[in-house]
């Protein structure tokens, strides 16, 4: 059986049988397997292009008018249409400038990490998150909002509160300080949320593998 | 010339006198605690006393800067030892100028502490697993006034097989010239999912060179004792008998089913006596436990749960939820002490000395106390309050 897109996305879900599970992971830390069978494109390539053609010309503008003698309204209306573009520029550029501003201080990003065995780091602008193997994580920073699957170490840059996707548990993470989310089962009861303080309140048989998982 | 040389030894005389009232100056507090600050911080304060007064962790204390201290420390005779799971050195510190200072190092590598003995005044028995797995059992005998590993190497403590992963060591007794060693095997599934057997063993190694005499098993309850680097579940009795308790609860085995027990091994002898079992789960305690100290006279204070106030993992160290009750060994009475209930999952918070026994308590709203216990009247009252910042007393020693 080789590897296919249907077979990753099975096992992104954590759907596929332990058969198909070996399979992917083989094929992922393997530096010399094949390459990933998507599904084959059948057409041509000119065919490909004329298509997304067709489409960009769809939403263009009309072919624009053949030019007619300048009168003297023209030089009129080239300052007045120099003057609006003018003031489009500005207002594009203030559009842009507080526009990306609002983006970037409220980012919604999804992170997912499908090796069973390596952490994935992530430096984001209010925060540096180490995902664990096998995971995946959303976190609207926005709408302090958070999801996860499986576990992750966090490290805000700022106090931020957060409220767990699809139920009511809230929780409060302080800058400077690294906390650890485990997250196994649906609903508040599932999630685990501890500061690396207090780590040594876990079992001792959790702390050992968040240890050697996070390198911690 | 003679005139110069008694002029110089006038001269070492006065600054030897000068630095010997120095040193006498520089007392040693009796008592050590282990701070965890609101802000997440955290800090040592050493002390006198333990029946008055208020300290703060900001005010009072020495805030551990860095990574080489833990919770995970022992503490003896003016001295703090703590392995750095990180750089693998085995420190020995003390306190100088408001400060924590390291004295010695050494290096015990791939090595992480489940059990410490002292088996005489500077000779220390470090008893743990190896790092790269958890699954190889592992010692270091050191002499701690030389700071020097007198003699390493494995336990002949079967390897976890079949489906179990891992295991843990939760108990250490030197009986004679041999040493007994109880433990259990864990199934890992992930950084959440774990399991414990429902078997326990006791097995009895020969005295230095660690070779297997033989196994003992038992399946009255799991997880017997726990890492006693962060809290204590066993001590020996005036007749040299063993008593230990298991954890199955969800803080330690994670087979909540399983009894919560109180477990003895018999002077010079290698198993579990067959005849003994305080069942702590169904007295009237009704919850699991986690942590046992002695009184004397065969009573012992357990640290209990209470299931019905925490939902689960999530919440159970910072949820107020814990009780302390007194338990007789031998008439299994058992009598709750009132007292206000406490926080953190794991802590090394009783201390005995005579008829008086001190419990450190990190209540919700009636804050952090050292509460004295008169073991004779059974009266309860507060001693030292740990205020400021003190969000948890995670440690109660005797320092000297």
């Amino acid at each position: 059986m080789g590897i296919d897109q249907e077979v990753l996305e099975r096992y992104h879900l954590g759907i596929c049988s332990v058969q198909e599970q070996q399979l992917v992971e083989e094929w992922l830390f393997s530096a010399d397997a094949d390459e990933l069978d998507l599904v084959a494109f059948d057409g041509s390539k000119a065919d490909l292009k004329q298509e997304m053609w067709t489409e960009i010309r769809g939403v263009l503008p009309k072919n624009i008018a053949a030019v007619k003698p300048k009168s003297n309204a023209y030089f009129m209306w080239k300052g007045a249409i120099a003057a609006s573009l003018f003031i489009v520029a500005m207002g594009a550029a203030a559009y842009f400038t507080f526009g990306i501003n609002s983006v970037a201080e409220n980012p919604s990003l999804s992170f997912s990490n499908s090796s069973a065995q390596h952490v994935k780091r992530i430096d984001a602008k209010s925060y540096n998150v180490s995902l664990g193997p096998n995971s995946s994580a959303k976190i609207n920073s926005a709408a302090g909002v958070i999801d996860l699957s499986g576990s992750l170490l966090i490290s805000p840059k700022k106090d931020v509160e957060w409220q767990f996707e699809g139920t009511t548990k809230k929780v409060t993470l302080k800058k400077g300080q690294t906390y650890i989310i485990l997250k196994n089962s649906t609903g508040a009861e599932g999630i685990i949320v501890i500061s690396e303080s207090n780590l040594l309140d876990l079992p001792p048989v959790m702390q050992k593998q968040i240890t050697t998982q996070f390198d911690i | 010339m003679i005139f110069n040389t008694f002029r110089l030894a006038a001269v070492l005389v006065c600054l030897l006198t000068l630095l010997g009232c120095k040193t006498k100056t520089e007392k040693k507090a009796r008592y050590s605690f282990y701070i965890l600050a609101k802000d997440g911080r955290e800090y040592l304060i050493e002390n006198d006393v333990l029946d008055q007064g208020n300290l703060t962790p900001e005010g009072n204390g020495v805030l551990l800067e860095g990574r080489n201290m833990d919770r995970d420390v022992i503490v003896k005779a003016g001295y703090y030892y703590h392995l750095d799971r990180k750089t693998a050195l085995f420190s020995k510190s003390s306190i100088h100028d408001k400060k924590l200072k390291i004295q010695f190092n050494i290096l015990l590598k791939d090595f992480s502490i489940e059990n410490f003995n002292w088996l005489a005044t500077d000779t220390l028995l470090l008893t743990g697993l190896n790092i790269s797995g958890y699954n190889q059992t592992r010692f270091f005998l050191i002499d701690t006034k030389a700071m020097k590993v007198i003699r390493q190497g494995n336990m002949e403590i079967p390897k976890p097989a079949g489906k179990f992963t891992t295991l843990s060591i939760g108990l250490v007794d030197k009986q004679g010239e041999h040493l007994n060693i109880a433990y259990t095997y864990h199934i890992a599934k992930g950084v959440s999912d774990y399991i414990t057997s429902d078997t326990m063993y006791v097995s009895a190694l020969s005295y230095p060179e660690m070779k297997l005499l033989k196994t003992d098993k038992d399946v009255r309850s799991t997880y017997p004792g726990g890492i006693n680097t962060i809290q204590s579940y066993s001590f020996i009795d005036g007749n040299n008998d063993s008593y230990f308790m298991t954890c199955p609860g969800i803080a330690l085995g994670n087979r909540p089913e399983i009894p919560t027990g109180i477990f003895r091994i018999r002077s010079g002898a290698s198993e579990i006596d067959k005849t003994y079992f305080f069942n702590i789960s169904t007295s009237k305690i009704n919850n699991h436990a986690y942590g046992m100290w002695p009184l004397g006279n065969g009573k012992v204070i357990v640290r209990s749960e209470r299931k019905d106030l925490f939902k689960g993992l999530g919440d159970h160290y910072s949820t107020a939820h814990f009780e302390f009750y007194v338990l007789d060994l031998k008439s299994k009475d058992v009598t709750r002490l009132n007292l206000p209930l406490d926080k953190g999952t794991r802590r090394e918070c009783v201390l005995v000395e005579g008829d008086t026994a001190y419990i450190a308590v990190n209540a919700n709203k009636a804050g952090n106390f050292i509460w004295i216990y008169d073991i004779k009247t059974g009266s309860l009252k507060k001693g030292l309050q740990l205020g400021g910042d003190t969000d948890f007393i995670l440690r109660m020693d005797k320092l000297n």
